[in-house]
């Protein structure tokens, strides 16, 4: 699993690329909860995703319930079909804003 | 009232006729009852008087009224106490010429208030055995201050026409609140009707009907269709009638409604339902209830059923075939939720398949008897040629032409398979499986139980997938799925210990993708691997309803003696 982190006009766009499995969620997930620290609204990019598992859904879980916490708007942008079927199978695509592109992302949580 | 003067009695008639008109109209019955005592006691010439009527299932008389220098409403004697309780008692009025003579006389109100009483005059009102209380009048104005025969006589025929009126007002009374009761119970069952399906056309497979032997049913049917043409049906029949059995049947039908279109495993959704109405049903009530899932496309429905009357498969040669409830009504027996209940999956062949409740069977025809479960069975199949919603009409109306009114509440389910089966015969048939005589091994794998090989097992899992035949979306479902349940052997079997081992079996067999996952670690309980409840947002013990979502089977078979666990899973390939 790859990542990027960038900064975009006051907010934070993390994109997430490859396997995010039983073996790559733990990055995943500190990557995702270290940008959360940074205070700013937060977009993640998951066009690149190959594969998500449960372990991965539940790190996405974690930073967003996180994030929601600390009063900053979180929306998953991009979401590759792959990992759209198990957001859906797990009911998740309910719980999270999720918009067609970065760039409408971006516009929903400025 | 011979015994009346004649100008008195023409005074009386018009009194009697005054007073009937005021409690007809009145909606007070208490301020008619006191304006009825000041006309009599004006009328008969009495310095005061009070009027007083049995409560408490006749124990105790309570003054509802008086006029005079002393007001005694509220007070409130024993039934036989008192001259009035006398008069109630005996059911005949008298004169009491001299209080200070008679020991039954109660002193106590005189002591308080300071009246005299010196002559009483008192009148039961009853109408024939019916006692409702008495009329007392006091002290007869003007010359000695004592009544006489003809006063008696006078106040008998007003007590008596004054009981008749209240007693008719009372009945008003209670005629205007069955009457709310009765509207009540219309509006309760216009929502109940509310929440049964709408009919569809002739040809759609699923009919119900419903007819309630009063006013509310404990009885429901449903159906709805899918987005993939399946049709979820139920019907249901809650233990008991009248209001709470309709509180329950509503209750029911809401949860199957609702859970239903997400849940399309009937062995899961009638557990849930079980699950939800064991929490809070009232104690001893219960549901026997059906749930099922028809595929018009194969014509096979599945179902579950849960303590109620066996379902009949009408076959087009004729036959019938019975398949009988396998668990308790829902309700009995608390449950958990991510239990499954057996199920049932019978192909219709172009028949019909019947749910019905007791009032069917049980129903009076015309004849004077009951229709029974024979009777049932002959009229479907007499009546097997008409369209389906007026089969199930033949059959409500032969059990509602009898005289006496419905015994039970009648309702009736049909999944009829004859539109779908002529469709599926008239379209080309679909190439004919592969013959699959015996279960071919398509992969085996033995693997580390490490995160590091997941990748592996998932390359592995899709190719396999793909070569028997699945599509991508379900052979990419299958492969989360094996990577869940391998995730869930690694962390929580092997307690993410590094020398586990994962062997991995891929087999296909009639037509289905069956994959066994053996480990070697110490042996658990299946009970202890649940899905998560979903409501409940938190990262963390997704995987177990993942696989439950993905796979048609899922279970853990008998563990090796040898130790371990193994775990079938089993897909339809599509």
């Amino acid at each position: 699993m790859k990542h990027q982190i960038k900064e975009d006009n006051g907010a934070l766009v993390v994109a997430l690329e490859g396997d995010v499995d039983l073996k790559t969620s733990p990055d995943a997930r500190k990557i995702l909860l270290d940008a959360v620290t940074r205070n700013l609204p937060m977009v993640v990019d998951l066009s690149g995703v190959l594969y998500i598992d449960s372990s991965g859904v539940a790190s996405l879980i974690e930073a967003f319930q996180k994030a929601r916490k600390s009063g900053h708007k979180f929306v998953l942008a991009a979401v590759s079909e792959s990992a759209l079927r198990v957001l859906n199978l797990a009911r998740m695509d309910k719980v999270f804003a999720i918009c067609p592109s970065v760039a409408e992302g971006l516009a929903k949580v400025r | 009232m011979t015994t009346l003067r004649a100008a008195s009695r023409d005074e009386a008639m018009e009194l009697v006729a005054a007073l009937g008109r005021d409690f007809v109209s009145t909606l007070d019955i208490e301020r008619t009852l006191a304006s009825a005592l000041r006309r009599i006691a004006d009328h008969v010439g009495a310095e005061a008087g009070s009027l007083f009527m049995l409560e408490a299932a006749g124990k105790t008389l309570r003054c509802h009224a008086s006029v005079g220098p002393t007001d005694i409403v509220g007070l409130t004697i024993a039934a036989d106490q008192g001259i009035a309780g006398r008069a109630v008692q005996r059911n005949i009025g008298e004169i009491v010429r001299d209080v200070s003579r008679d020991p039954q006389f109660n002193r106590s109100v005189d002591q308080k208030t300071g009246f005299t009483t010196r002559s009483i005059l008192c009148a039961p009102l009853s109408v024939k055995d019916e006692r409702i209380g008495a009329i007392q009048l006091i002290n007869k104005r003007g010359g000695d201050g004592l009544f006489d025969g003809d006063d008696l006589n006078l106040l008998a025929v007003l007590a008596s026409s004054a009981a008749l009126a209240i007693l008719n007002a009372r009945m008003a009374a209670k005629l205007v609140e069955q009457e709310r009761v009765r509207r009540e119970l219309e509006l309760a069952a216009e929502i109940q009707r509310s929440l049964l399906p709408e009919a569809e056309a002739d040809d759609f497979p699923v009919h119900g009907i419903n007819r309630p032997a009063r006013t509310v049913s404990g009885d429901f049917f449903d159906f709805f269709p899918l987005a993939d043409g399946r049709i979820c049906f139920a019907l249901g029949d809650v233990s008991g009638k009248g209001m709470n059995a309709a509180l329950l049947m509503a209750k029911a039908a809401s949860l199957f409604r609702c859970l239903g279109k997400t849940i399309h495993q009937p062995g899961r959704l009638l557990a849930q339902i079980n699950a939800e109405i064991a929490e809070t049903a009232t104690l001893g009530m219960f549901i026997t209830m059906v749930v099922g899932i028809y595929d018009p496309r194969t014509g096979i429905p599945r179902f579950s059923n849960a303590g109620h009357e066996p379902l009949q498969l009408y076959a087009p040669d004729g036959s019938f075939t019975e398949f009988q409830a396998e668990m308790p009504p829902v309700g009995v027996v608390v449950g958990e939720p991510e239990q499954s209940f057996p199920e049932i999956a019978v192909p219709l062949g172009g028949g019909a398949l019947y749910a019905f409740t007791d009032g069917v069977t049980e129903g009076y025809l015309e004849t004077g008897k009951e229709l029974g479960l024979a009777g049932l069975k002959e009229f479907l199949a007499r009546n097997a040629s008409e369209a389906v919603p007026r089969r199930l009409l033949r059959v409500a109306e032969a059990l509602t032409q009898s005289q006496t009114s419905l015994r039970d509440d009648v309702t009736l389910l049909a999944v009829d398979d004859r539109a779908a089966a002529a469709q599926r015969a008239s379209r080309p048939a679909p190439a004919p499986p592969a013959f699959d005589p015996s279960p071919v091994t398509v992969l085996r794998l033995h693997v580390p139980a490490v995160a590091d090989r997941l990748r592996l097992i998932r390359t592995a899992v899709g190719e396999a997938s793909r070569l028997v035949g699945c599509s991508e979306h379900v052979a990419r479902d299958v492969t989360l799925a094996v990577d869940e349940a391998c995730q869930n052997i690694i962390r929580h079997a092997y307690k993410d210990l590094p020398e586990g081992e994962i062997v991995v079996e891929i087999v296909r067999e009639s037509g289905k993708l069956i994959i066994f996952l053996k480990d070697f670690a110490p042996t658990i309980d299946p009970k202890t691997v649940r899905p998560r409840n979903l409501e409940d947002i938190r990262p963390g013990g997704l995987g177990t309803h993942l696989i439950r979502e993905i796979m048609d089977e899922v279970a853990f078979l008998e563990p090796p003696l040898a130790g371990g666990n193994v775990l079938r899973l089993g897909k339809r390939i599509a």
